[in-house]
């Protein structure tokens, strides 16, 4: 439901969008904190066994620096049915990796991080995802009836509640699209999700033309995770909204048991994934 | 009933009887007051005998009543800006006067707020955080785009904001916009905004007066914690004919009045319209916005001692964006009223009020429509008993029946992937007793008192979730966040059957202690409860917000506010002083957990806590009444926050259960607004405004995330936007014309923001598509902004 009003605050800010520029604004600093991007995706047909897990820490906000990389922590995963541990090696560059992880729908699984002597814990279980069911174009869909569409449709089982998360990235660009899907208000039914682009000439943005290439990754996801990346997804494209929700500390299942307030940013997720791309014609 | 309260009736009781019996020599003047250029009814005119401390004020219906002992006296009418009027009177019998008073040709210039000044009445009267402000005033005013706004005008006053231009509604002492009871004829106006803000619901040219209250807010009034604003419309000119209207760059207004039903009554028709949507329309543009309003009001006189009164209104806004989504809403109320005089002390009036608020919206593009509305009916029965020139007494009862539709959801086609929906209807009943005396207890002390007892009924008609431990929130120890608690069942409600009842007693209190022949020091305090609340998450309240009533899991809001002032008339009235110190608490204010979805949310209780909030500020207004230049210069230094702590959902509660600034904080709040007449011809219009920033929140970091840079928040308003400040002029010429002419007409020029500041209604960070860098983007809505406008009157 969200997304379908997220769509119509977006349109009501189209009145106020010619009033908008950018600024220069001094905002505070707090301190470094951990983020622990574990993402671990089982693209369906593959085995799963290659996983890879991401440590930084936060930076200021209008900092540049990209060297916030954390090494030296210790990373594992435990299957919590039959205490199956899976270390991750620190690459030294950040990047923690596990080569032969065996992922298991529907198991409950914990993240152990261990940085500057803080232990950080997380649960979650894996979600599976339905297959997409088929990828379309359109042109008179979508907010503008002259501009082309990439649409993907799924079918909503009907008999459990679902959560997912979609994301587009037009290759080229550097930032991806993302969607949180509920099926709240649609349960049982075929869902279609449109991604559709507008002209924007301050960011350099065209509509989607003919040869366009869009990588498409569709997960399936719990309600907390979906919880998340609802709220992620709301602040990030808030962008000269005056309609916003007012932002709000975003917490993810990182926890640090022993030091609460010294939490992780970031998500420990397991997820089922169909990966595709579509080429408009 | 405990024995204390018994006790206190019964002497109530007792005080009221001496009254009577003391009251038998007397005798009674009683009347109405009127306009003699267009027989309108005058309200807050001053009614006095002469060398007496005795007096009245008319009221919303111009009547008034005067008691005094035998003798013979002159009775003088006065009312800011109409020349005194005085008459003889031999009081050996009771008896009854019409005044009908002119407009003073050579004081037309003034221009005015508190048209109760006058005279002694003004500082004897305990009523303070009032202000009213007469419509004239308010035409006078610098306005953005030409169009005349109440709302706007009462944000000149002190202790009133809001979050700047394209925001709905208004902020009364770091209230919410839902703490004030917005009412149009005594209808409730849900949303008083048109264009998301931009213009207020209010036609100027169908406006009488508008008073505001503050605080001390008078016991026939309850429901909202922050303020009254009480809007009267015209009732028709009942003399002659005549057709006023303007034109003006984004809308066009017509009014037509005039005597109806062989002089027995009089009508008014206005009606206004956007037309800039019919330009674009016309120009090929797919998207439109436009509104338009109408607004109704007759009268019917019975005879001597009843009248009358049928009112309405009914506006709407639409938005149109081309194939994508249409959405409309818009408030209607109506409003028939009997005002019957029993004899010439008692006053009464019977109200039967309807009002509602909808809002409707088609997604094309998703296949599926929404609507939500509030409907209520409201009947009321006041009083007025005037006993003696030192005691007067208001009572009354009122009843209203609420219909809360949150929500529904339907498909508009076949292929629709929406599944219908209708989130729970909710009903409520709430009933209000109240008695209210105004009380000279010597020349120099006056005080009004007053109880209101305020019922609510949450009545059923649907089920209820319920859940573990009876916790809709609870705090999840592990992630540190708060989370809908878990659901273990519903139970049904019968449509006869209370979920949840609820009354207050609100004790209302005014005291005024005069120094001197110009000066008094006033206290007051009061008690007021609220049931119903707006839900609104967002920076801005949005027209497709909710309203929702207390029941189970969420509490009434009650608010205790005490206040001091100091007011002083300098010379010769042409100045005045006031000067008012407030505190002021409201407890079980709602607040939004993290993350909170409101939006086809129909367990509410889910996303929100319990919480409170405290204000306190100083408020000074100094102004000039009379001569070619008025105005007036207001300066408030306020505080207004919040804090929700976890209470039984457990936890450290919202921001870590730390205080923290409402968004309707403004520490400074400086306002300047004053008119200039030049000549005959011309009238010039200022205003400047300089206020502290909004409280928002803004970053302290940002991490990669999904190959994004997302943002780290942590206290909530915890810093604020630039500080606001503007200028605008005006300037009205009224062309030559023949005193013959029947046709005035009048160019009213303005620029809005002068000297065209970008003031920031929103700060909102994110990351640059193109490159990836983090920036902060302003909205700003309006730049300098000149307009014109025409205006007339035939």
């Amino acid at each position: 439901m969200k997304i379908y009003f997220k769509s119509l605050i977006i349109l009501f800010t189209i009145i106020f969008t010619s009033c908008t520029d950018v600024i220069d604004v001094d905002v505070p600093t707090s301190e470094p904190r951990l983020v622990i991007e574990a993402t671990i995706e089982w693209e369906k047909g593959t085995t799963g066994n290659e996983q890879l897990i991401k440590l930084s820490t936060s930076v200021p906000y209008f900092s540049s620096t990209t060297n916030n990389i954390v090494t030296g922590a210790s990373v594992k995963i435990t299957n919590d049915a039959d205490d199956t541990e899976f270390v991750f090696i620190d690459q030294n560059d950040g990047n923690y990796i596990n080569s032969s992880f065996i992922p298991v729908l529907n198991e409950a699984y914990t993240l152990e991080v261990i940085n500057d002597g803080e232990t950080y814990i997380a649960h979650e279980t894996f979600v599976p995802v339905v297959d997409i069911a088929e990828i379309t174009q359109t042109r008179e869909d979508g907010f503008d009836s002259d501009v082309l569409e990439v649409n993907v449709l799924f079918d909503d089982p009907e008999d459990e509640e679902n959560f997912y998360f979609l994301k587009f990235q037009k290759e080229g660009d550097i930032l991806p699209e993302l969607f949180d899907i509920s099926d709240e208000f649609t349960n049982g039914n075929q869902m279609t999700i449109f991604y559709e682009r507008e002209e924007d000439e301050d960011i350099n943005q065209e509509e989607f033309e003919v040869g366009d290439v869009v990588d498409i990754e569709f997960y399936g996801v719990s309600e907390p995770f979906y919880n998340y990346i609802r709220l992620l997804i709301e602040q990030y494209e808030s962008v000269g909204d005056p309609f916003s929700t007012t932002p709000v500390a975003l917490r993810g299942n990182c926890t640090n048991p022993s030091n609460p307030d010294y939490y992780a940013f970031g998500y420990f997720r397991l997820t089922e994934v169909v990966k595709a791309n579509y080429t408009f014609e | 009933m405990n024995k204390q309260k018994r006790k206190k009736i019964v002497l109530l009781f007792t005080l009221l009887a001496s009254l009577i019996l003391s009251a038998q020599e007397n005798f009674t003047v009683s009347g109405t007051v009127k306009d003699a250029s267009n027989g309108e009814t005058v309200f807050g005119a001053s009614v006095f005998l002469k060398g007496t401390n005795i007096g009245a004020i008319s009221n919303e219906y111009g009547f008034y009543s005067i008691t005094a002992k035998k003798g013979t006296y002159t009775l003088i009418v006065s009312y800011l800006g109409f020349s005194n009027t005085s008459q003889e009177i031999v009081l050996d019998k009771d008896q009854k006067l019409v005044f009908e008073i002119t407009e003073s040709s050579t004081e037309l210039e003034e221009v005015v707020i508190n048209a109760e000044e006058s005279e002694r009445v003004n500082i004897q009267t305990p009523q303070m955080s009032v202000s009213k402000i007469k419509v004239e005033t308010i035409k006078k005013m610098p306005v953005v785009l030409g169009e005349v706004d109440i709302i706007k005008s009462i944000q000149m006053l002190p202790g009133v904001t809001n979050n700047g231009e394209a925001s709905s509604g208004f902020n009364v002492r770091g209230g919410a916009s839902d703490q004030n009871l917005v009412l149009l004829d005594e209808a409730i106006i849900y949303n008083t905004s048109h264009l998301l803000g931009f213009f207020s619901v209010f036609n100027a040219d169908a406006i009488k007066d508008v008073k505001l209250y503050k605080g001390g807010i008078p016991a026939r009034f309850g429901g909202r914690v922050s303020s009254v604003l009480d809007v009267r419309q015209k009732d028709g000119n009942s003399k002659e004919f005549n057709l006023t209207g303007g034109i003006g760059v984004i809308s066009s207004r017509l009014a037509a009045e005039g005597p109806v039903f062989k002089d027995k009554g009089s009508f008014l028709v206005a009606g206004r319209s956007s037309y800039a949507h019919l330009l674009l329309k016309a120009a090929g543009e797919d998207n439109s916005a436009s509104f338009y309003d109408l607004n109704l009001k007759t009268n019917y006189k019975l005879n001597e001692n009843n009248k009358l009164y049928l009112s309405g209104y009914f506006g709407r806004d639409s938005f149109d964006f081309g194939n994508s989504f249409e959405s409309s809403y818009g408030n209607l109320s109506g409003n028939l009223r009997w005002n019957h005089i029993f004899n010439d002390r008692l006053f009464s009036n019977v109200s039967l009020i309807y009002s509602k608020y909808d809002y409707k919206l088609a997604l094309k593009f998703f296949e599926f429509d929404w609507v939500s509305s509030i409907n209520n009916y409201n009947l009321k029965y006041d009083l007025k008993y005037y006993f003696n020139d030192a005691f007067k007494l208001d009572f009354g009862v009122n009843g209203i029946y609420y219909d809360f539709d949150p929500g529904e959801i339907n498909p508009t086609s076949e292929t629709s992937a929406i599944n219908p929906l209708k989130l729970d209807q909710k009903r409520a009943f709430e009933g209000g007793l109240y008695i209210n005396a105004e009380h000279k207890l010597s020349d120099k002390l006056t005080a009004q008192y007053g109880l209101r007892y305020s019922t609510f009924t949450r009545l059923g008609g649907q089920p209820l979730t319920d859940y573990e431990n009876d916790l809709p929130v609870v705090y999840n120890n592990d992630l540190g966040i708060y989370e809908a608690g878990t659901e273990i069942g519903e139970t049904n409600y019968k449509k006869n059957e209370t979920i949840k009842n609820f009354g207050n007693l609100e004790p209302r209190l005014a005291l005024s202690y005069q120094l001197n022949e110009s000066s008094a020091v006033k206290a007051g305090y009061s008690r007021v409860s609220q049931y119903i609340h707006l839900l609104s998450n967002t920076n801005s309240v949005t027209p497709l917000d909710v309203w929702t009533p207390s029941g189970k899991f969420i509490k009434p809001q009650l608010s205790d506010q005490y206040a001091l002032g100091y007011f002083k008339d300098f010379t010769n009235k042409i100045y005045s002083l006031e000067a008012e110190v407030y505190y002021k608490t409201v407890d079980n204010r709602i607040d939004y957990i993290d993350g909170s979805d409101l939006i086809g949310q129909n367990t509410i209780e889910t996303e929100i806590l319990n919480g409170e909030s405290r204000a306190y500020g100083l408020e000074l207004l100094f102004r000039k009444s009379k001569g070619d230049f008025t105005g007036w210069l207001a300066y408030t230094i306020s505080k207004a926050e919040q804090r929700t702590l976890g209470g039984n959902a457990g936890g450290p509660g919202i921001n870590n259960g730390n205080w923290y600034k409402s968004s309707h904080d403004r520490t400074h709040d400086v306002s300047l607004t004053g008119a200039y007449k030049f000549n005959d011809k011309w009238t010039f219009g200022a205003n400047a405004v300089y206020q502290t920033g909004r409280p928002v929140t803004y970053p302290t970091g940002q991490y990669q995330y999904e190959d994004l840079s997302i943002t780290s928040f942590s206290e909530r308003n915890a810093n604020r936007l630039p500080s606001y400040h503007r200028l605008d002029i005006s300037a009205t010429y009224v062309p030559n014309r023949k005193p013959e002419n029947r046709w005035k007409g009048e160019w009213v020029f303005g620029i809005y923001n002068v000297y065209n500041r970008k003031n920031a209604a929103s700060i909102s960070f994110g990351q640059n598509r193109e490159t990836g860098a983090n920036e902060a983007t302003r909205t700003a809505i309006f730049g300098i902004v000149p307009s014109v406008s025409y205006n007339f009157k035939f």
